[in-house]
């Protein structure tokens, strides 16, 4: 490995070590494993969930802040650089401080949010802030400095700009445990929901799809007629949410946010199935399955929005909406990263061999499939014990999720191993 | 992909061709029976032109990537990005090497089953290697020729690429 981190790592190359991306998706996977375990524990109090600490709580932030945003911190460091031609930050600390914080931070936060300890949620409160607002440092300087890709850097300044909000209404959120809060809960929550999973995650997910999907498919780039009405429309979107949640515009034009929003998105999802139709390489296997149905998902969260803001079906259970638009972003990623991660290795795994070992022959693909079956039935399982309000079902759920943890972690930890072998 | 460089498009053109080439043969040996099963003239032409494909683009592509590009890119910074291309041309060009002779031999009728699962086995590698390296370029390597390439150089290079 030094060979290759010699020139990869250099202060010129674009690169970052294997070491240092791998370990933010391990972080990742260990609180994906982590989330479904909380999730068993929540069960008895999930269907009627309709905030406060508990494991339930605890639950959701381990998906969000240990998947989610983990793994979005490092393929957004590890991309950007790459497709927006520019150098890296010369060292590395800052990577390594990012990860320890937030690593730190999730753990803390979470525990807090699990055993009702407002000081523990406080603390890693404080250190996730710390690690986010570092990260945002090094996001913007590599936004700041791009060329090329302007769709792309236009999704990244949103997804910074909602980031700033996403840890904003956060700290007032944890300070509410602790009895300083600086926004009303409502506001907070509408904006930490709304800016975290369509703002921060949706914004960077739909920027990056514009990279990946092409690369993946080898198709060309989506018509920017298209793809710019769909960033301007997202754009309008959250800025509508904003307005209304401060009360600067009247809360009934919520309902046109959301509209914008889904038109938004999927005018997205038909630009990347048409790249996926017209690319030069077809049948991209179950990762862009799982791809698919995290798009579904997402699409279909925008409508339970707008039934819920209009009062209409009080029968929707309220986590009906968090489980589609949380579990759609998780499905989503894990389909990227069960493609990325193989890929990424074998690039790091060109150590000079004449031949290195090609994406396949890193990738455990039994696991892989158990993973995919296992991941898809909990998600279902999960959306109907949500609607039946059976508390078993929710068990059987986050027991199947975590034997779908499990399997991806073997693959995970099968292809770092095969990179280093 | 949309690049703005004709030195680009030559390439990324390239790389259709060879894709389509490298995914019709993938899929013909996929569906050809095992061992010493019969093979249908279709394939053994599709084998004569993967071996012309290994004989003639593979060197003029990489050889054209490798003395007028990769040389400008280590010179601009980019080593790093350019050591990695380089290292799986040389992968590319050992899997080509053992798969050149098997396509000869199966395109004059030649080859016995154990020939014919290696040919697959190679092919298969061939296409797995040749995706993962275009999906690079695609996205990494051609994007930097537009910050790369003067109009007057990016000419002169699109002209020599195509004269070769």
């Amino acid at each position: 490995m030094a060979g290759v981190n010699a020139f990869l790592g250099g202060a010129k190359g674009r690169l970052l070590p294997a070491a240092l991306v791998f370990r933010y998706f391990a972080s990742a996977l260990l609180f994906h494993a982590l989330a479904w375990i909380a999730l068993f524990f929540a069960a008895p109090t999930l269907p009627g969930f309709v905030g406060g600490l508990g494991w339930p709580l605890a639950a959701l932030h381990l998906v969000t802040l240990g998947v989610l945003v983990m793994t979005a911190i490092a393929t957004s460091l590890q991309l950007l650089p790459v497709a927006s031609r520019q150098t890296l930050v010369p060292s590395h600390w800052p990577y390594d401080l990012v990860w320890l914080a937030f690593t730190i931070g999730v753990a803390a936060l979470c525990a807090g949010m699990a055993i009702a300890l407002p000081a523990l949620l406080g603390a890693g409160a404080l250190a996730v802030t710390l690690a986010l607002l570092l990260y945002l440092f090094l996001l913007a300087r590599n936004l700041y400095g791009a060329r090329g890709m302007r769709l792309v850097i236009v999704h990244g300044w949103a997804a910074c700009l909602s980031l700033l909000l996403l840890v904003g209404t956060g700290l007032s959120l944890a300070g509410a445990y602790s009895a300083a809060p600086v926004l009303d809960r409502q506001t907070a929550l509408t904006l930490h929901v709304t800016f975290g999973g369509y703002g921060f995650m949706g914004m960077l997910v739909m920027g990056f799809s514009y990279i990946l999907v092409p690369m993946f498919a080898l198709s060309d780039n989506p018509a920017p007629r298209w793809s710019n009405l769909s960033v301007t429309l997202a754009i309008v979107a959250l800025a509508l949410v904003l307005l209304t949640a401060v009360d600067v515009l009247p809360p009934r034009l919520f309902a046109l946010a959301i509209a914008a929003g889904a038109v938004a998105f999927l005018i997205h999802v038909a630009l990347m199935l048409q790249a996926l139709h017209n690319g030069m390489r077809q049948g991209l296997g179950k990762s862009f399955v799982l791809v698919r149905l995290g798009w579904a998902a997402l699409a279909v969260s925008f409508f339970v929005a707008l039934a819920w803001d209009y009062q209409t079906p009080s029968a929707l259970p309220p986590g009906l909406f968090v489980v589609l638009l949380i579990g759609g972003l998780l499905t989503l990623l894990l389909g990227v990263l069960s493609r990325i991660v193989p890929f990424l290795a074998s690039m790091h795994a060109a150590t000079g061999m004449r031949r290195p070992p090609t994406p396949s022959g890193l990738t455990a693909q039994r696991p892989l499939d158990i993973h995919f079956y296992s991941h898809i039935a909990a998600l279902v399982l999960l959306l109907l014990s949500l609607l039946s309000g059976t508390v078993w079902l929710v068990r059987t759920s986050a027991l199947l999720g975590l034997v779908g943890a499990l399997a991806f972690g073997v693959f995970f930890v099968t292809a770092w191993r095969r990179m280093t072998a | 992909m949309n690049f703005s460089t004709q030195t680009s498009h030559a390439l990324h053109e390239d790389h259709r061709a060879i894709l389509d080439l490298l995914g019709r043969a993938e899929q013909a040996l996929v569906r050809a029976p095992r061992g010493d099963g019969a093979r249908t003239p279709d394939l053994m032409k599709l084998m004569a032109a993967l071996g012309r494909s290994l004989e003639h683009d593979i060197d003029r592509h990489f050889g054209f990537e490798e003395r007028e590009l990769f040389v400008r890119l280590s010179e601009a910074g980019d080593g790093g990005i350019v050591a990695l291309l380089f290292e799986e041309h040389e992968a590319i060009r050992a899997v080509a090497q053992e798969l050149l002779p098997l396509t000869r031999a199966a395109a004059a009728g030649t080859l016995d089953g154990a020939g014919w699962d290696a040919l697959k086995r190679d092919a298969l590698e061939m296409v797995e290697r040749q995706v993962a390296h275009i999906q690079k370029e695609e996205m990494a390597l051609l994007p930097m020729l537009d910050d790369l390439l003067d109009d007057e150089t990016d000419r002169q290079l699109a002209f020599d690429y195509a004269a070769s």
